[in-house]
Formats: C-alpha cells, structure tokens, sequence
C-alpha cells in the first residue's frame, strides 16, 4: 500500500495539510481481503460509487470510504489501483520512498510517480507539482544525482528553476531537450518560449486526463443512477 | 542566463522556504498539529466541492450541501 495525493504531497513538501488519505493498493484477491479487515478496524463504511472489488479498481475508479472510529471520526480514504500515465504497482512499489514515522515505516509514492499522477484536469494539482518539484530542487543542494538532474529538468514547472537547472547541468539538458520543449528554450535563452511551453505541456496533460476519465465518468453516472433509481 | 543560486526566500518566501527545509518526519510532526487545531476548530473534513475532479456528483453535492460549501449547513431557517 502506498500514500499518495496530499498527504504525500505533505512529507514531500509540498502541502502542509491534507484532510483525506489517498491509498494506491494492489488490486488482488489477498490483499484486498487484508484491505477490507483494515478498513474495518477504523469502522470506515464506503461511501458514493463504485463498490470496492478488483475490477473497479483495475479500471481505474477510486473507492471512497468514511472513517467512524474514534481515532479519526470522518476521516476520508481514497483507494486506487491504477494511476494515468504511471507504471504498474509492482513497479510504483519497487520504486517507492519509505519514510520512518515514529518508529513505523511509511511507503509513499515516489517523488516522480506522485507528480505523474497529480497531471490531471484539475486546477488545484498544476501548483502542487510545482511545489513538489521546487522542495525537491531546494532540498537537493549541491549533492544531486544525474538521476535527480534529469528529474527536475523533465519535471520543474517554475520557470526560473528550470532555467537555473539548465544552465548549471546543460550536459544533461542538452540530452532532455529532444523530449521537452521547455528545456529546449531554456538552452536557448528564451524564457517567454520556455513559459509559453510550461502551458502547452499542463494544457496537453490537462486534456489526456479529461479523455482518460470520460468512460469512467460514464461508468460512474451509470452505478449513481441504478442506486438512486432503486431508492425511489 | 545568471548561474546564480536562487533562493527559495527569493522565489516563494520565507514561510514555504522553511517549510522545504523541514525533513519529512518534521513535516509530518507540523502537519500534525495543524490537523489538531483544524479539527478543535471544529474543521471539516468533508472535502471542497470540486466541479473539476472526475469523482464530482452534482446530485450529491447539492443534496449535502447548503450555501454551496459542504460545511455549511442550513440548520434553522427564519420564518421570512
């Protein structure tokens, strides 16, 4: 089981307060079996559609659930399974940060894989990814990695980093340039090119997200109208 | 282009700076009490009404929600 979404977002410095827990699982029999014993252990009842079972889950829904225990009364829980433009869980988990809390390891969803996920339709996760990105440029130091470098330099939304970025690693840049045209600007000195292609990259995301969930949606409106058609 | 180091004072302020300073544990022990104090607040913890997220049922919202925001709740109405 990973953390992702705000409370992610909080350990990686991105947010200092998040109201819900967003879980990734796997989506197989046993495990969704400890899930649900879990779940039942914070007296957490599912709430809105669909039902938790691994076919919703495989397809990309979200299941929500209320917390009634005593602990966390009302606590939100969001679980999911498969995430748009991310790898499989086997290899999100094989990727994953652990964090030690008080003695008790946390497993989120890596850095790069969280800011994958937050590229949605939404307003609010453009501002998050910024800030993931800029904790991570601002907590690095002199000490990163090729593997850090190319990270921010695929991924930094702040205009004024990436050009930092690029111009102190432009070995690297010159070899993400071909794969963003953000960092090709910022090679060439342009950052009104490099601000025009931070927008066309979120509106281009922005719109995979929204094609992506069309079905779902429908698939959604479809269970919402069989509960309310049988209530009546 | 400047190779000068930006600080992040510069760029987003003092408060979010030392916020990315703080380790994640530290984050976490800040996070929290602002959790605490929201929920002694009397805080809610139903999530904002989000026209733009997938899971958004209107039919939903506008049955839980008075004033447009799920915290608020008409609970007494006047007589006019």
């Amino acid at each position: 089981m990973l953390v992702m979404g705000g409370q992610a977002c909080v350990f990686y410095g991105a947010a200092e307060f998040s109201r819900d827990l967003d879980l990734l699982v796997l989506a197989d029999s046993e495990n969704l079996e400890r899930l649900q014993a879990s779940l039942e252990d914070l007296s957490a009842k599912p709430i809105a559609v669909p039902p938790m079972d691994a076919s919703h889950l495989k397809n990309g829904h979200a299941v929500h659930f209320r917390c009634g225990t005593e602990g966390a009364p009302g606590l939100r829980i969001d679980i999911m399974s498969s995430l748009r433009g991310t790898d499989d869980f086997a290899t999100l988990w094989d990727r994953r940060t652990t964090i030690d809390v008080n003695g008790e390891p946390v497993d989120l969803l890596a850095l790069e894989d969280l800011v994958k996920a937050k590229k949605t339709q939404r307003d609010k996760d453009w501002p998050m990814i910024r800030r993931l990105m800029e904790g991570d440029y601002f907590s690095s130091g002199e000490e990163a990695s090729e593997q850090r470098v190319e990270l921010w330099l695929r991924e930094l939304r702040t205009e004024e980093l990436l050009i930092a970025a690029v111009a102190r690693y432009p070995g690297i840049a010159e070899r993400v340039a071909p794969t963003r045209s953000a960092v090709s600007a910022a090679l060439a000195g342009d950052s009104s090119a490099v601000s025009r292609a931070l927008n066309e990259e979120q509106e281009t995301e922005r719109a995979k997200d929204r094609v992506y969930w069309d079905p779902l949606k429908k698939e959604l409106e479809k269970l919402r109208r069989g509960i309310r058609d049988s209530s009546r | 282009m400047s190779m000068d180091p930006i600080r992040a004072e510069d760029l987003v302020g003092e408060e979010w700076a030392e916020w990315y300073r703080l380790t994640p544990q530290e984050r976490f022990a800040e996070s929290s009490k602002l959790w605490e104090t929201y929920l002694a607040m009397g805080g809610s913890l139903e999530p904002e009404p989000d026209t733009q997220s997938p899971f958004f049922d209107e039919e939903e919202w506008r049955e839980n929600a008075g004033h447009g925001r799920p915290g608020v709740r008409v609970l007494r109405r006047g007589g006019v």
